[in-house]
């Protein structure tokens, strides 16, 4: 379980988050909304710890972000915002040279298999010739060769596809709930987020996702 | 390690004809204007002004032998004559040799054999005065030789002939009194023994050192290249922080360049034999590292490539020219001394220290935020 109390954040004098306090039960997949700004990106960074809040704790299976920062860090996987692949390299030699750096071990096949899992069959080509949502998807597949247990994503199907966007998500699902995953998704594609999440976060003080996300029936926690 | 030099292998694996090409780029960019430098080296001539005011044979003498010598173009004409074309540059040095020259030599007088005059721009003047002398030395010499056969065969007229020991014993005074002879001479004071050899000619050593300091900086883009990737955000998630992924990347392409100096020094004694000295393979690798961590702190400072490929030309070209391969005089004169301090070569020592405080600071210093 992630369990997130009373976190706070601030650039200068500009305070981003305040007194955040919010859980993630495993298997359960959370959307992160809000408009552009309102601090979406700044909390998945501080789940991923990257950054640091101000105040507040965090804990991660009974693992504490502060104490335990490099244990937290091996359960987690962080899809930026970006895509951070090599691009002169084919998807294959991608997996290759981030298995070689991550502490898990896992075979060629293993490899291969985890993308093919979310339908990225092309694995002799160079990312460089690949689509967007081929790209996106290998982005995805390179921060899962270590099976965290909290997957964070950053607006990860940013103009893509819809057919390859439908694939990202059904393998989310398939993540949650085969694994037990617990997932935290930023977009700003409101379909998506109704369909694929369990519940709902919104941050920031714009009344138009409120609005909106009023009319699902999902359970929706504001922050401001 | 063995981790990382396989990830490294995945992108070497791509660009090897141009990794191959900057690594070998120093030993065959050296060669060819080693070769060439040399080429010039014989075709360019030094204007040297002669004034011959002895009419003897021992002073036409002399004036044949400085004629005759390569690297020197010799107008023989008139004092006045000599000085004007000294003034407008026409002449690098003027030498006069002076009246009552084979007389002085005759009787062993060091004195007031020649006068010389230089100008703000002679370049030539030192080792042209060192030759000159060297003639005249002989000269000296040699009526030393004859002035001490003829008091030989004085002292020895009643015996047949002279012992072993009488010969070697004067040739050895002789010796000893001629390589003093220098200091005799009414000329300046001689000048260090470092300048005293000096010889424009730039050797393939120092061609190499140029080159692979460019290859050095245009080859450290990776780190540019990982930067631009921004796999720090990837390396968060992994077995090593991604400071420590640089500086172990770094010491792989260190390990690879120091295989191609190895081939290098290889490829020059092997080619070379007479003209060069190799330098010890542990200079080699001081050299190796001091480059190495340059390259790697310089590519910490730019975000463009193109801006850190310009740089590294710009970088290779200041380094030349206080190597002196582009300026026709040997930059470590008395004039230039404090050149040499600044020179990475002549101090690899001060620079390799510097280099690792830099790298080390670099490594401690605390990033503000990772990602
Ligand atoms: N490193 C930083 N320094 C100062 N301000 C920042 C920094 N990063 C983000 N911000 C500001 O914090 C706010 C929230 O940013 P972010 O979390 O990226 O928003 P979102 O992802 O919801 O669009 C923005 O106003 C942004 O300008
Ligand atoms: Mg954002």
């Amino acid at each position: 379980m992630l369990s997130v109390k009373s976190i706070s954040k601030s650039y200068g004098k500009k305070k981003i988050l305040d007194n955040m306090t919010f859980s993630v039960q495993h298997g359960e997949i959370l959307g992160l909304v809000g408009e552009n700004g309102a601090g979406k990106s700044t909390l998945l960074k501080i789940l991923a710890t990257l950054l640091k809040p101000d105040a507040g704790q965090i804990e991660l299976d009974q693992l504490s972000y502060q104490k335990q920062r490099a244990k937290v860090r091996k359960k987690i996987g962080f899809v930026p915002q970006d895509i951070v692949v090599w691009e002169n390299l084919t998807v294959e030699e991608n997996m290759l040279f981030f298995a070689k750096l991550s502490w898990k071990k896992k075979s060629v096949d293993e490899l291969r298999q985890l993308c093919l899992d979310m339908n990225l069959e092309k694995w002799k080509e160079p990312v460089k010739t690949l689509s967007g949502g081929m790209k996106r998807k290998l982005n995805l597949a390179i921060s899962l060769i270590h099976d965290p247990t909290l997957l964070l994503l950053d607006e990860p199907t940013v103009g893509i596809d819809l057919k390859s966007r439908k694939e990202i998500g059904a393998y989310l699902k398939k993540l949650a709930a085969d694994q037990g995953a617990m997932i935290i998704y930023i977009s700003h594609d409101m379909d998506e987020i109704t369909s694929l999440c369990d519940r709902i976060l919104c941050i920031g003080n714009d009344p138009f996702y409120k609005n909106i996300l009023k009319k699902t029936n999902k359970e929706i926690a504001t922050f401001h | 390690m063995k981790h990382i030099l396989l990830t490294r292998l995945l992108h070497w694996k791509k660009q090897w004809p141009s990794l191959l090409f900057w690594l070998l780029f120093p030993v065959i960019a050296a060669f060819l204007f080693a070769a060439a430098a040399n080429e010039m080296q014989s075709e360019i001539t030094v204007p040297v002004g002669v004034v011959v005011e002895d009419d003897t044979p021992s002073a036409h003498e002399l004036y044949e032998k400085i004629a005759q010598a390569p690297f020197l173009r010799v107008h023989k004409t008139t004092k006045a004559d000599a000085l004007h074309l000294l003034e407008k540059h026409e002449l690098d040095s003027v030498f006069i040799i002076l009246e009552g020259y084979e007389k002085k030599i005759r009787s062993g007088s060091r004195n007031g054999l020649l006068t010389s005059y230089e100008s703000n721009r002679s370049f030539a003047y030192t080792p042209v005065k060192e030759m000159i002398l060297s003639f005249v030395q002989e000269e000296t010499g040699r009526a030393k030789a004859a002035y001490t056969v003829q008091q030989l065969s004085k002292q020895s007229a009643g015996k047949e002939i002279w012992t072993m020991e009488e010969i070697t014993e004067s040739s050895k005074r002789i010796q000893s009194e001629e390589s003093l002879l220098e200091t005799d001479f009414s000329y300046a004071p001689v000048e260090n023994q470092a300048e005293k050899n000096s010889q424009p000619l730039v050797n393939v050593w120092e061609w190499w050192a140029i080159f692979t300091v460019l290859s050095t900086l245009l080859l450290s883009d990776w780190v540019i290249k990982e930067k631009k990737a921004r796999m720090h955000i990837r390396l968060a998630f992994s077995r090593y922080s991604f400071k420590n992924y640089l500086l172990r990347n770094a010491f792989l392409y260190t390990a690879l360049f120091f295989i191609f100096d190895l081939i290098a020094i290889g490829l020059f004694t092997l080619f070379l034999k007479e003209h060069v000295v190799v330098p010890a393979v542990m200079s080699m690798l001081s050299f190796r590292l001091m480059i190495q961590c340059g390259g790697f702190l310089a590519a910490q400072m730019f975000t463009h490539l193109y801006r850190f490929y310009s740089a590294s030309f710009a970088i290779a070209s200041i380094f030349a020219i206080i190597s002196g391969a582009i300026l026709p005089v040997h930059p470590f004169s008395s004039r230039h001394r404090w050149l040499e301090w600044l020179h990475p070569i002549h101090s690899v020592e001060a620079w390799l220290f510097a280099a690792i405080l830099l790298m080390w600071i670099w490594y401690v210093r605390k990033e503000k935020s990772i990602a």
